[in-house]
């Protein structure tokens, strides 16, 4: 088998694979158009627990208990803070995917749709998944400075607040245009 | 008709059936008035079967010739009722359909240059080349379509899923078959031709049995919320997140190079 007919038949392969994969029901990923009417869905933003977990990997409790208790105490608090922290950077994970799917609502709700600016927010977003992955594993065998954390928590807290307002915005719109919908409906007037 | 293997004669009949009542259904369920192509598209597979009898039956002398030359009218309905199917599930969402329509322009483009130098000078097989080179196209653009509705979350009747799904899995299995007896039979037209008509015909009844279980009832109304008439907040949001998840991604390297100096 010549190398063209290999890659065509592993085309093909692939090609049926995916088939059977974007065929399946998307089930949980799936943003359904009740997003736009249940902002309770975005209200929920680990990123505004940043304080405490701030506090909890404060070096002054280390200190402390390095000077007041003993060695192995510190370090079972070290490591169960780290847990929280690794738990909270995928919280703020989550928080980014919900904001990242509500850019495709927007997106898919618009009539007109830019090519570029759709390439690009992949391409940001892609790249934000591969650099949490990588961030992660590093904070499952240390910490990560506390600072920037924090206005990694403030980046997507102004994130969040600016897309509700803009899908409260969109929301109403899209109540409206479904009014006019079924009232022309209503009519026997074929919407275009 | 001689000319034909009786196990390809079997599943050939059993094709133009299916066929039959997917063309009843289609009718008998209204749903030809949504797919009129898809319609005509099923009405002239099935003037080509009644062709490719006559031909068959005849044993004319360009018989290899005149069969290619029908299979070319089907090809082009076959991609224009693909379309149509495409244009039904992404009709509420312009801006998906738009972004869509460049997208596979652009990946055709592509793949039409690499297909063209793929067939130049392998003239015994030029034209199971352009055969495979069509589906490659063809099952690409549909999986592109896919892509985007898993992408932006799009709801898509399952009956249109079906039909594109079915389209996607026959130009695979064609591209397959196309490849592997390619490989495994060159230069062996004699064994290799009922082979190839029996994988592709049976593929086909396949596809038609999925496409009669999909439209054995009349086609869902469109409940799906439509796209607004203006784009103002995409044009003010877009740029906005996109500058935000670009700051995200330095403040995440950020960190990431805080903890490679510190180690």
């Amino acid at each position: 088998m010549s190398l063209s007919l290999f890659i065509f038949f592993c085309v093909a392969v692939l090609f049926l694979t995916l088939l059977v994969w974007l065929l399946r029901d998307p089930g949980e990923d799936a943003l359904t158009e009740r997003g736009l009417d249940s902002p309770e869905e975005f209200g929920q933003r680990h990123a505004t627990y940043f304080p405490q977990v701030r506090r909890a990997m404060a070096r002054e409790d280390f200190t402390f208990l390095a000077l007041r208790g003993s060695a192995a105490l510190t370090r079972r608090v070290r490591r169960e803070r780290q847990k929280i922290a690794v738990v909270y950077l995928t919280c703020l994970r989550d928080d980014f995917a919900k904001l990242w799917r509500l850019a495709r609502v927007i997106a898919r709700m618009s009539p007109r749709v830019g090519i570029a600016q759709e390439f690009t927010r992949l391409r940001l977003g892609l790249t934000f998944y591969l650099r949490y992955e990588l961030i992660r594993v590093k904070f499952v065998v240390g910490i990560a400075p506390a600072p920037d954390l924090s206005s990694l928590s403030d980046m997507v807290s102004k994130l969040a607040i600016r897309l509700e307002t803009a899908m409260s915005e969109l929301g109403e719109r899209a109540a409206l245009s479904a009014d006019l919908a079924s009232t022309l409906h209503r009519r026997g007037v074929d919407a275009p | 008709m001689a000319a034909l293997a009786s196990s390809v004669k079997w599943v050939w009949a059993l094709s133009v059936l299916l066929q039959l009542a997917l063309f009843a259904l289609l009718f008998f369920k209204g749903s030809f008035r949504r797919l009129p192509i898809l319609t005509t598209y099923i009405a002239l597979n099935l003037c080509q079967a009644a062709y490719l009898l006559y031909l068959y039956s005849g044993a004319g002398s360009n018989l290899r010739s005149l069969a290619w030359g029908s299979e070319a009218v089907t090809l082009i309905f076959q991609a224009l009722a693909a379309t149509e199917a495409i244009r039904l599930a992404l009709k509420p969402y312009p801006g998906i359909w738009g972004l869509g329509w460049r997208a596979i322009g652009f990946i055709a483009a592509m793949l039409l240059t690499y297909i063209a130098k793929h067939t130049a000078g392998n003239y015994s097989w030029a034209l199971l080349e352009l055969d495979r080179g069509y589906h490659l196209l063809f099952a690409t653009a549909i999986i592109s379509c896919f892509v985007l509705i898993r992408y932006y979350a799009i709801r898509v009747p399952v009956a249109y899923k079906l039909l594109l799904g079915g389209f996607c899995f026959y130009s695979c299995i064609v591209i397959l078959t196309n490849t592997v007896l390619q490989s495994l039979l060159y230069g062996n037209f004699a064994a290799y031709e009922p082979i190839w008509q029996f994988a592709s015909i049976l593929a086909f009844a396949l596809v038609q049995l999925v496409w009669t279980a999909a439209l054995r009832r009349p086609l869902p109304v469109d409940d799906r919320l439509r796209a607004l008439a203006s784009d103002d907040i995409y044009q003010q949001v877009s740029p906005i997140i996109d500058s935000r998840l670009r700051l995200l991604n330095e403040k995440l390297l950020r960190i990431w190079k805080t903890e490679a100096r510190s180690q």
